[in-house]
């Protein structure tokens, strides 16, 4: 089934349009990778689609339902979770308690803990490989268990989707292998899988399909071999345009 | 008594963006909110009282003895913010507060609850014209904030430094990286600070009672101004001085004096609830 | 960095010795005082000002600095104040009342100030006293304006069976309702932290953004904490006025109850459940009986010069450092 639609999606800063007319859908259970250069509008999608920022334009619609103006705690209630693009733990709380968060609050509220949280959230710090630190305060892991953290903590809102933001950035080929395992194993819970992968070392190696951007536009959406060969998003990633080639 | 209301607006306003003008470069440049900047326009009155009272010195020459020691004091301030870390906004409002605290204990100690007052007689004499009383102290508010303010201008629009203090304003990492020593700016800004808090205090005890807690009230009023000229904007300070001078001798009328701490609680609060960017300034990107 | 657990009541090592210690040496107070009424009444003082940093810091620790809470402890000092008076109702019933003034005064407060973060929430908190203020100061016709509140009614008196206490006029029962209360506080900041509400409240302080992405509604979160701080500052308030049986609004509303307790959450530590207390417990007698003999105009010198020193280098306050150390 359709589990996310973009329809005429447009922002604006100012005067300058980040996203203009954007129309996709995403079905359940895809891993779909959003590319594209600086620039070209990739975190504010996902800001718009996890309600950090309001739509100029269009709307969004998730499960048949409409979602364009809600805040974002509500859209996490409904089942989008999300990772940011610089990680953000909660530093003086340790690892297991920053994925307890997400299991308690992820789908409302309740005012006391139930005995099956922590055990959820230290299950999910062992699916992302950060269980011997259940008990490290979060500001003192490295950048990349920063990105691990995270990902557990909006696991733990038990997403429907789940939008990753440079999850695999700055990673060394052994630990994109790493994280491709993690993604697969995401996508076995039943978790639908968008992700920004600016460098492309991710996306081409996960992905079913591929949504490319360039200043705002789609360009291409498709199979990722068939994206990847297309002339505007090789351009785009040059940085060459239209007009720069009839000269 | 409209008209009157209308001067005393004015020359109180007038004496609101002087204080102002010192806590809005300084807090445009540095981005430290200094809560204490009252205490030390307080302060400065203070000093001014104690050489007229102790050596005997005249109103006018008070200005610099008040100014040399708010500029040492400064310097020091400075130091003191530039220790503070991240969120420096919040972190030197805390800071500024207890500096507060300890600066009206200590002018407590120094100078008792008594109100204190440097008396220049001809401050409130004045002139008369057309059935409208203007005082000299009046007068002298507002052509010494209008001078202030005009050089001030002039220095941030005509001249380098200037130049450099407003880039800083603006954008303080685009600054450093186009070779700006913001570290110099800050002290820069707190240098005229204390040339316009060593000016307003001497003024502010001669036209004021002096006493210990009279600080916070003129810090909240410097920062409505701020707020509302928008950071970093010159010219909106005197306006804004202006306008909250003649709002407060307005609500002095219509409500009766005590109303006049709330009438100002209400503008900055609204102020700060609806425009935090300030009302006179173009809202950033 | 901070210590990895969340602020727990759970005393392990030497962190357990000192409170129980202390408050062993609470409890046996009076006794060890002797006559001088004088030692109990300033430890009484200090009880409440515990109380007052321990309502602060629920506000404090969920990341919100207010410089502005002598709004709330005047309202609920005259609210009971003059609910006692007129009416003559008692003041196990004003108290409570009191809090509840308080907290719908919060309500006024956090309807404006909701968006508002940081420096320039705290800027708002230090405005909005004046609000209250001048309303009590000019409503003359309720509140008797400057002249203030006199001849309150005293604590009232306990009735349990054959057994009956005056607390009001006893400076020992009085010690021992006020000590009772602030037991009562601290395990009503423990309950807070250890509960949901408390977790979440941590989040949003940590990390605002990240915590509206895991579901925290971070706004109505903030405000509860908000209202709560603000009722049980109310309510110290209303013990405060019947303690004194006097009030005028300089006093109720003056800058020493919004900077006092705040000060003492900070030097204790803003991230502990015990440290504004213990901070009141050991400054404010400090004050009183080593600062304000010295320096009887301007000892509270002290207050502005350890906040200042808290703040640029010891942020986790003396007790955040002291449990940090293995």
């Amino acid at each position: 089934m359709t589990l996310l639609q973009l329809e005429g999606l447009g922002k604006r800063f100012g005067e300058v349009w980040a996203l203009r007319d954007l129309n996709f859908t995403l079905e359940e259970g895809e891993i779909v990778g959003l590319v594209g250069p600086n620039g070209a509008g990739k975190t504010t999608l996902f800001n718009l689609i996890s309600g950090r920022i309001r739509a100029n334009t269009g709307r969004i619609i998730f499960a048949g339902q409409d979602i364009t103006e809600l805040e974002p705690h509500e859209v996490c209630h409904l089942g989008i979770g999300r990772t940011f693009q610089s990680s953000r733990p909660f530093p003086r709380l340790t690892a297991v308690r920053n994925v307890l968060v997400g299991r308690v609050f992820g789908r409302g509220f309740r005012f006391w803990p139930r005995p099956d949280d922590l055990e959820t959230a230290q299950e999910l710090l062992d699916v992302v490989g950060l269980l011997h630190k259940a008990k490290t305060p979060a500001g003192s892991l490295t950048p990349s268990e920063h990105r691990r953290l995270d990902l557990a903590r909006a696991l733990a809102t038990r997403p429907r989707l789940l939008l990753l933001d440079e999850v695999a950035a700055g990673f060394s080929p052994v630990a994109v292998k790493h994280a491709v395992g993690l993604v697969r194993r995401v996508q076995e819970r039943g978790v639908t899988l968008f992700i920004i992968d600016h460098f492309l070392n991710l996306s081409l190696r996960v992905s079913d399909r591929l949504l490319a951007l360039d200043q705002g536009e789609k360009v291409a959406e498709g199979p990722p071999p068939e994206v990847m060969r297309n002339r505007e998003v090789i351009r785009a990633y040059l940085g060459l345009r239209q007009e720069d080639e009839d000269h | 008594m409209w008209i009157t209301a209308l001067v005393s607006g004015i020359a109180l306003g007038s004496f609101y963006s002087l204080i102002a003008m010192g806590f809005a470069l300084i807090f445009g440049v540095t981005h430290a909110f200094n809560l204490a900047h009252g205490e030390l326009v307080v302060l400065a009155g203070y000093v001014a009282y104690w050489v007229w009272k102790g050596w005997g010195l005249s109103l006018v020459l008070t200005f610099p003895v008040a100014v040399a020691a708010l500029f040492c004091l400064c310097l020091i301030l400075q130091r003191l913010f530039s220790l503070l870390r991240e969120p420096l906004e919040l972190n030197s409002i805390v800071m500024s507060f207890g500096l507060a605290i300890l600066l009206q204990n200590g002018m407590l100690f120094a100078f008792s609850g008594d109100y204190r007052l440097i008396r220049a007689p001809v401050l409130t004499e004045g002139v008369h014209v057309n059935g409208l009383s203007l005082t000299y102290g009046q007068i002298t508010l507002v052509v010494l904030s209008l001078v202030a303010i005009g050089l001030l201008h002039l220095l941030m629009h005509q001249t380098y430094l200037g130049k450099a203090l407003r880039a800083t304003i603006q954008d303080r990492e685009g600054a450093a990286l186009a070779g700006i020593n913001v570290r110099v700016m800050g002290l820069v800004a707190f240098g005229i600070g204390a040339l316009c808090i060593g000016l307003a205090g001497p003024l502010y005890g001669s036209i004021h009672y002096l006493y210990p807690t009279a600080g916070l009230q003129a810090t909240l009023l410097a920062v409505t101004i701020t707020i509302f000229a928008g950071v970093g904007r010159i010219r909106g300070l005197i306006v804004g001085g202006w306008l909250l001078g003649l709002v407060e001798s307005a609500a002095v009328i219509l409500l009766g004096s005590s109303w006049r701490e709330l009438v100002s609680a209400v503008i900055l609060i609204a102020l700060l609830v609806f425009r935090p960017r300030g009302i006179l300034g173009r809202e950033e990107g | 960095m901070e210590r990895a657990a969340p602020p727990k009541l759970d005393l392990r090592g030497p962190d357990r010795a000192i409170p129980v210690l202390l408050l062993l040496g609470l409890v046996l107070l009076p006794f060890l005082a002797g006559s001088s009424g004088y030692v109990l009444q300033v430890f009484t003082h200090a009880l409440l000002l515990a109380t007052l940093a321990l309502a602060w810091n629920i506000l404090g620790a969920s990341g919100s600095v207010s410089l502005g809470h002598a709004a709330f402890f005047g309202v609920g000092a005259y609210g009971s104040g003059l609910l006692s008076l007129k009416p003559g109702l008692s003041p196990w019933f004003t108290i409570p009342v009191g809090g509840l003034f308080a907290a719908v005064l919060a309500v006024v407060m956090g309807l404006f100030c909701r968006r508002l973060r940081g420096a320039y929430f705290a800027l708002a908190t230090l405005a909005f006293v004046e609000i209250p203020r001048v309303v009590t100061d000019n409503w003359e016709g309720l509140t008797r304006g400057s002249l203030g509140l006199v001849g309150l009614p005293g604590l009232p008196a306990l009735t349990l069976g054959p057994w009956r206490v005056e607390i009001g006029s006893s400076a020992g029962a009085s010690y021992y309702l006020v000590l009772s209360y602030a037991v009562v506080v601290v395990f009503l900041v423990a309950l807070l932290w250890e509960s949901n509400l408390g977790l979440a409240l941590q989040a949003a302080r940590e990390e605002e953004t990240a915590a509206k992405a895991v579901g925290i509604h971070v706004d109505r979160y903030r405000f509860l904490s908000l209202l709560l701080s603000a009722c049980l500052t109310g309510i110290s308030g209303a013990i405060y006025v019947h303690l004194t049986r006097y009030t005028v609004p300089g006093l109720v509303y003056s800058l020493h109850f919004s900077a006092v307790p705040m000060i003492f959450a900070m030097c204790g530590g803003r991230f502990t459940i015990l440290g504004p207390a213990l901070a009141a417990l050991v400054l404010y007698p400090v004050d009183q009986f080593l600062f304000h003999p010295l320096l009887p105009a301007g000892h509270e010198f002290l207050y502005g010069l350890l906040l200042i020193l808290v703040v640029l280098f010891m942020p986790g306050g003396f007790w955040g450092a002291l449990r940090r150390s293995p």
